[in-house]
Formats: C-alpha cells, sequence, structure tokens
C-alpha cells in the first residue's frame, strides 16, 4: 500500500509544486523512508529513460521530404476550411474539456496544489506569472538571502541591468528575503522577494522600453500590479490578496522617487 | 520563401524532431511514424495562420497524436485484423547482435527501449511526453485530452509498470560481466 503522499511526491519531482508544498513534501519526506525510495527511483528511471532511448529526431530524409512538401503547398487564399478548424485550437471542444476536467478534478481529487492556469495573452505577462511560478520552485527563488538592503542592493549590481529600489518593511508586515536576477523584456531584470504573512510577493524591475504600462491584472491566481518610477518598470506579483499588494507597492513607490534608476550608462 | 512560410519553419520546425519521437514511440515502426510526421506538418502548416496559443510544441504534438489515430483506424479498417497484444511487439530498435565491445550501458539503452515499447499505448504515451519531451502536467492534459488527475495517476502507474519491468528483468537476466 503506497503512503497517500505518493501522488504529491511525485508532483513534486515533477516540479509542479508551488512553494509551500514543495516545502511541505520535502519536510514529509524527510520522515517517510517510502517517499523518499520513491524519489530515488523516480530519479533512476528519469536519468535511464533520459539518456538515450528511442530515436533522437527526425531522419534527415524525412525532414527533406517535409519540406518538399510545404514547397508544394499553395498558400490559401482567404480561410480555408483547415484553417478554420484549427482557429484558436484552444477553444476546441476536447481542448476545452480537457482544462475544465482539470479544474473540476483537481477540486474533487483534493489536487489543488499544482500550479494551473489559462494560457496568456500578453507576452510580458506571461513572463512574469512564468517567472513567479518558477521562482516558486525548490531553489529558484532567491539567489541572495538578505534581509539587509544594503546586502541585496550591492548584489544586483553586474547582475542586472537596473538598480531597484531595496528596502526592509517588516514593521508593516512585508519581510525583505533576498533578490534574484530574471530574464524580461531582454534584459537582466532585478527580482527583490518580500515575504507577507505565508505568501511571497516577487517585485520585479527593469528598464522601461515601451510607452504604456500593462494593466494590472490577475491571471492564474496571481496579481499583477504594475508602476514606474523615472526610468524603471516595476511590476509586483503575488498569490496576496489586492489591498495587501498593493500596500507593499504604495511603500515602495513612497521609496522609489529619485531611487529608480538605470544602473549602467 | 514567402514570410508566412519563414515564420512556420521558425515556430514549428524545431519541434520536428519532438514530433517525430512521439509518433516513433506511438506507432512503433518507423514508415508509420514518417508518414504520421508528415501529415501532422502538412496539418499544421494548414491551420497556421489561425494558431493563437503559445505552446506551439504542445499544439504540434496534439496534431501529431491526433493524426497517429486517424491513421491507426483507416489501417484496422483496411487490415480488418485486431491491434497487435502490447506484450508482443518487436521493440523499437531492432536487436541486432551488437559487438563484443558494446558497453553494458548500450544494453542498458536497448533494455529501455524494449521495457518502453512494451508498455500499453497510454503508458507509454505519457512517459514519453512526461520525461523524453518534458512536457507539464497541463500541457500533457491538453495533448492526451484527459483531465490532469488522470495524468497524475496515469503517470504513477506508467512508471511503476516500467520499474517493475526493469527490476524483473534486471532478476531474470544479470548482465554478463565483461
Amino acid at each position: 500500500m503506497p503512503c497517500g503522499e505518493s501522488l504529491r511526491v511525485q508532483a513534486y519531482f515533477d516540479g509542479e509544486l508551488d512553494a509551500l508544498n514543495a516545502a511541505e513534501v520535502e519536510r514529509h519526506a524527510e520522515a517517510c523512508p517510502e517517499c523518499r525510495a520513491l524519489l530515488e527511483d523516480l530519479q533512476q528511471l528519469r536519468t535511464a529513460l533520459q539518456t538515450g532511448v528511442g530515436p533522437a529526431g527526425a531522419p534527415p530524409a524525412l525532414r527533406a521530404r517535409i519540406l518538399r512538401t510545404l514547397d508544394s503547398e499553395v498558400p490559401a487564399a482567404g480561410p480555408d476550411r483547415n484553417a478554420e478548424r484549427l482557429r484558436d485550437w484552444r477553444s476546441r471542444p476536447f481542448w476545452k474539456g480537457a482544462l475544465s476536467g482539470i479544474a473540476g478534478t483537481a477540486i474533487a481529487a483534493g489536487i489543488a496544489f499544482l500550479v494551473l492556469g489559462p494560457p496568456l495573452a500578453d507576452p510580458l505577462v506571461e513572463d512574469l506569472v512564468n517567472a513567479q511560478v518558477r521562482s516558486l520552485m525548490p531553489n529558484h527563488l532567491i539567489e541572495v538571502v538578505s534581509t539587509d538592503k544594503h546586502t541585496v542592493k550591492p548584489w544586483f549590481a553586474g547582475r542586472t541591468d537596473v538598480s531597484p529600489v531595496v528596502a526592509d518593511f517588516a514593521q508593516q508586515g512585508y519581510r525583505l528575503v533576498g533578490g534574484r536576477a530574471d530574464y524580461l523584456e531582454h534584459q537582466r531584470a532585478a527580482v527583490v522577494v518580500y515575504e507577507h504573512g505565508p505568501h511571497v510577493i516577487n517585485v520585479f524591475s527593469w528598464a522601461a522600453t515601451r510607452g504604456g504600462l500593462p494593466k494590472n491584472t490577475t491571471r492564474n491566481g496571481y496579481h499583477l500590479a504594475f508602476w514606474r518610477t523615472g526610468n524603471l518598470v516595476y511590476c509586483a506579483v503575488s498569490d496576496t490578496g489586492w489591498d495587501e499588494l498593493k500596500g507593499l507597492v504604495r511603500l515602495l513607490q513612497d521609496l522609489g522617487v529619485g531611487d529608480g534608476r538605470p544602473a549602467m550608462e | 520563401m514567402d514570410d508566412r512560410r519563414r515564420r512556420f519553419e521558425a515556430l514549428v520546425l524545431p519541434h520536428l524532431d519532438a514530433a517525430y519521437r512521439l509518433a516513433r514511440w506511438l506507432s512503433r515502426s518507423p514508415g508509420d511514424a514518417d508518414d504520421v510526421v508528415q501529415e501532422a506538418i502538412l496539418r499544421a502548416y494548414r491551420g497556421f495562420d489561425a494558431l493563437r496559443g503559445t505552446d506551439v510544441k504542445a499544439w504540434l504534438l496534439t496534431i501529431v497524436r491526433n493524426c497517429h489515430w486517424t491513421a491507426l483506424k483507416q489501417q484496422q479498417r483496411r487490415a480488418h485484423v485486431p491491434l497487435p497484444e502490447e506484450h508482443d511487439v518487436p521493440a523499437l530498435i531492432a536487436t541486432t547482435p551488437e559487438p563484443e565491445s558494446a558497453s553494458i550501458r548500450r544494453d542498458e539503452e536497448r533494455t529501455f527501449d524494449r521495457l518502453l515499447s512494451a508498455l500499453p499505448e497510454e503508458q507509454r504515451e505519457i512517459l514519453v511526453l512526461r520525461e523524453i519531451e518534458e512536457m507539464d502536467y497541463r500541457a500533457i492534459a491538453a495533448i492526451v485530452n484527459v483531465p490532469i488527475g488522470t495524468v497524475m495517476s496515469r503517470l504513477a502507474r506508467a512508471r511503476a509498470a516500467l520499474r517493475a519491468r526493469w527490476l524483473q528483468e534486471a532478476q531474470g537476466e544479470p548482465h554478463a560481466v565483461r
């Protein structure tokens, strides 16, 4: 009889858990020899499968044949039937079925710990949400661990293209826990990480490259609040409530005047 | 080359290898895999203008899977023969004798080819998507068209089954020490 946590351990192994659940699984595995063994087995199997089963890729002859076939395809004049059928493939019934099934099953089977969400539109918003999700996976959150702004801020120099405002607001409930570098809008963005109760708030910042700011939005359960100070665009991302998120945004905005400037000339 | 074709080659063709691997593991026959992939790429090209999603790889693999099933049904209708039993299909890579110098590692790889080939299709498919193509649960759920809870339980079963066969093999036929 397998341990009741085995599916969650598997999801942890596959990188599908948020930070809180991942931490719980790690704690559980320390105490559960069965789940520790499962993790080892999963890794062994993955290594075996990834070190060369099956064909590496399409044979060159097939590739050539396909390119020739494409050459003989006449560009469709007007909407063609196949295009119609494939239009917005995500809204096709089978796809919709899978997605609605996801929501239903997640609740029914108590697997709401998975990081899920619908496809996103604005590539920047998508990048931000992906960065947030990635940051919540084990060991991705923080590259410099510090509650001291005098440690975090210099760390960004040379690692990111910007020097954002960094401050600890522990007294107001937003504890500075560290920072890391990320890649957004073709730049090395700075990320300052705060904790607010059990929630993680990532504050991304990068040099403004386009006119308007994206609108504040909610994706995959994460709120994204955008603002601009000087030449820097900021985005705070978290699964806290809007009020809590905006509390931090206000604190940073109050501090930020005159501080946010591109770090490199 | 027109702009549309260029975009297609830039966005979709990088996933041709993934498409081929999936087709190969699904059909377990190089010839069938070629046909399935060619048909899938053609369908993708025709429907490319309407592609709105961002996960091109998942989109293409969904088409590959559909093409595989269509081809399989046509074959069955034509031949009126039942599908081969899951257990007596040949390994994906023919087991020609290896030279003496072949490493144990090479044996291991062939073992896994054979073990994976012998799994039921739905287990084989989910293992390929997760471990070889490294798709996340959400993408797998969309490609295979099952709820995400099913992805998780099927994946767990598939891993357990493959591991069980692997252990069986290791106990039954220990490697000759060279």
